[in-house]
C-alpha cells in the first residue's frame, strides 16, 4: 500500500475548510498550520483572476526530513505516510530545514516539529483525513497509489498529462498530487510577496521556545 | 530566466500565504560553526607546528589542548542550546538514525572530545610527549571528519539550495585553517618565534584568500545556475537585508588580513600579524551567519 494525495485545483475554491478540519482534528497550535491555503492573485485589473493551492506535507518517497532526522522522529509507516513520533523529536529543526516544501514547523506548545501526517490516526481505522472529509467540493481525493482501482488512482489515469508535483527538481518523489496546478501556483518563486497586498496584514507567530 | 522575469511574465502576487516562520536555526548555530572551526583549527594547527618547529611548538602541545576543549565545549553548549528539547539530546546515542549527518557529527565530536582529554593527560599529567604526539596524529585524522560534518548537515537540508556539500566542505575546512591559524598566533605569545608567526600568517592568508574566491565564486556564477540560488543572493545584493553584514564579513574575514599580512611580511611586525588574526576571528563570524540566514528567509511555498 502507498497512500498518496491528489488535490484537483480546478475544484478548489478557497474555502479553506481543509484548513479548519486539519487544525480541529490535530489540535494545531495557534500561529501555526499543518495545512494551509495559498491565495495567488493573477494579472492586472480587470484582467484578473485568484489560485487557491492547499498546501501540506508531500509524504515524499525519497524524505530529506526522514534522512536528517537524528533520532528517527520522522520514519515511513507501512502505508507510505511519513510520521513524526513526538516523543522521540529532540527538536533540532533539521527537517524543518530540510523540507524544500516548507511543510515542517516547531510546536510552540511541545516544542518539537510536527506536520501533516494525512490523518494517520484516522487511517488506522479506516477513516479518510479531515481535510478530506470537509472539502465540500471533493478537490481532496486521497488513497492507494498501487492500488489501480482507487479513486486517486482513477483520477491520476483520466487526467495524464495534467498532474504534477511541486519541486520535482528536489528528487524527493512526493506522493501528493496537484491537478490543474501551474507555475504560479506550484513555484513559490513565480509569485511576488508585496507588502500590503497580503489579506491579513497583521499576522503573529508565537514564540517558540529560547531564542528562536 | 532570471526571477524578475519570471515575475514581470506571470504578474502573480501572493494575497495570502501564513508562511511557516522562516529563521528556525538563529545565530546560536552561527557561534556553533564558529566556535568548531577554531577547536578543530588549532589542532591541526599544532600538528603542523610540531613537524615545522618542534622545538617551539612542544611549549603548545597543553595550552592548544585546553584552548581546543574549551572551544569544543562551546559548541557542544550551543548545539544543546539550539534544540527545542535539550534534555532529549540523549536519543542521539539511544535511537540514533546513522543517515543523518546529526547523529554522525555527534557519535564524531563525542569521540574528539574524549581523544583531547586523553591529550590533556598525556602532556599535563603524564608528560609523556612521544604519547602526546602519536595521538595528536589521530586526534588530527578525527579533527578532519568533525569539521566537515556540519558541510555535510547543511547539503542534506534540501531546501536550501545555496548550501552545496563539495563548496560548504571545502569552506568548512578553510575556515577551521583561517581560525585555526588565528587563534594560534594569538596565543602563542613568546613560544613562537617570528619564522613560526610568519609560517601561521601564510596559512591565515591562503585559507582566506581561497575562501574569498569560493564566496566571490558563489555570489558571481550562482545564480547562473539555479533560480533558488538567485533569489537567496538578492539577499546580499543592492538593498538586501544582509548586505552591508555580508561586505563587512568579507573585508574583515579574508580582505583586510590578507592586506594586513603582507604588510606585517614587508614590516616584520608582529602587532600587524596579531591584528589580521583578530580581524580574521571576528570576521569568521559575520560570514558565517551572513551564509546560515539567507536561505532562511526565501519563502518554501
Amino acid at each position: 500500500m502507498q497512500l498518496g494525495f491528489l488535490v484537483d485545483l480546478h475544484l478548489c475554491m478557497g474555502c479553506k475548510g481543509c484548513e479548519i478540519a486539519c487544525k480541529v482534528e490535530n489540535e494545531v497550535p495557534l500561529s501555526t498550520w499543518r495545512l494551509r491555503v495559498k491565495y495567488v492573485d493573477v494579472g492586472s485589473f480587470p484582467e484578473t483572476r485568484r489560485t487557491f493551492t492547499p498546501l501540506r506535507c508531500n509524504h515524499c518517497e525519497n524524505a530529506p526530513c526522514e534522512r536528517i532526522c537524528p533520532v528517527s522522529a520522522l520514519h515511513y509507516l507501512e502505508n507510505g505516510i511519513v510520521n513524526i513520533d513526538k516523543e522521540r523529536c529532540i527538536g533540532c529543526a533539521g527537517c524543518v530545514m530540510a523540507c524544500p516544501y516548507g511543510a515542517i514547523y516547531i510546536d510552540p506548545q511541545t516544542q518539537t516539529a510536527d506536520k501533516c501526517t494525512y490523518c494517520a490516526h484516522r487511517v488506522a481505522s479506516s477513516m479518510m483525513p479531515a481535510c478530506v472529509v470537509a472539502c465540500p467540493v471533493q478537490a481532496n481525493i486521497f488513497g492507494d497509489l498501487e492500488d489501480p482501482m482507487s479513486n486517486i488512482s482513477k483520477y491520476i489515469e483520466k487526467n495524464q498529462g495534467n498532474v504534477q508535483v511541486r519541486k520535482p527538481e528536489k528528487g524527493t518523489n512526493p506522493h501528493h498530487y496537484y491537478v490543474g496546478g501551474g507555475n504560479v501556483t506550484l513555484n513559490p518563486l513565480a509569485s511576488a510577496r508585496l507588502e500590503g497586498h497580503s489579506l491579513f496584514t497583521k499576522i503573529t507567530t508565537l514564540p517558540v521556545g529560547g531564542h528562536h | 530566466m532570471a526571477a524578475h522575469e519570471i515575475l514581470a511574465a506571470t504578474n502573480a502576487v501572493v494575497t495570502l500565504d501564513v508562511a511557516l516562520p522562516g529563521i528556525v536555526w538563529p545565530w546560536l548555530v552561527t557561534v556553533n560553526m564558529w566556535a568548531k572551526s577554531i577547536g578543530t583549527g588549532v589542532i591541526f594547527m599544532l600538528f603542523m607546528l610540531l613537524r615545522l618547529y618542534p622545538e617551539q611548538a612542544g611549549k603548545l602541545r597543553f595550552p592548544t589542548t585546553v584552548v581546543s576543549i574549551i572551544f569544543i565545549h562551546i559548541f557542544l553548549l550551543f548545539t544543546l542550546a539550539d534544540l527545542h528539547q535539550p534534555f532529549r539530546m540523549w536519543h542521539i546515542f539511544f535511537y540514533p538514525h546513522v543517515t543523518s549527518a546529526i547523529t554522525v557529527g555527534a557519535w564524531m565530536a563525542t569521540a574528539f572530545v574524549g581523544l583531547l582529554f586523553l591529550l590533556a593527560f598525556l602532556s599535563f599529567i603524564k608528560k609523556d610527549d612521544a604519547a602526546f604526539d602519536k595521538t595528536l596524529t589521530w586526534v588530527t585524522i578525527l579533527a578532519i571528519p568533525v569539521t566537515l560534518y556540519t558541510a555535510a548537515l547543511m547539503s542534506q537540508s534540501t531546501a536550501r539550495e545555496l548550501w552545496q556539500m563539495p563548496t560548504e566542505s571545502a569552506q568548512m575546512i578553510f575556515a577551521a585553517l583561517l581560525s585555526g591559524s588565528a587563534f594560534m598566533i594569538l596565543m602563542s605569545g613568546s613560544k613562537l618565534n617570528y619564522e613560526a608567526k610568519k609560517t601561521l600568517g601564510v596559512v591565515l592568508g591562503l585559507s582566506a584568500f581561497m575562501s574569498f574566491v569560493l564566496y566571490m565564486s558563489e555570489y558571481i556564477f550562482g545564480p547562473m545556475k539555479a533560480e533558488e540560488i538567485a533569489a537567496v543572493l538578492e539577499y546580499i545584493k543592492g538593498d538586501g537585508p544582509y548586505t552591508v553584514m555580508f561586505w563587512l564579513g568579507q573585508w574583515t574575514a579574508y580582505l583586510l588580513p590578507m592586506l594586513l599580512i603582507v604588510l606585517s611580511r614587508a614590516s616584520k611586525s608582529e602587532s600587524i600579524l596579531k591584528l589580521a588574526a583578530i580581524l580574521a576571528l571576528a570576521g569568521l563570524w559575520l560570514v558565517k551567519h551572513v551564509w546560515l540566514m539567507i536561505p532562511q528567509l526565501l519563502p518554501m511555498s
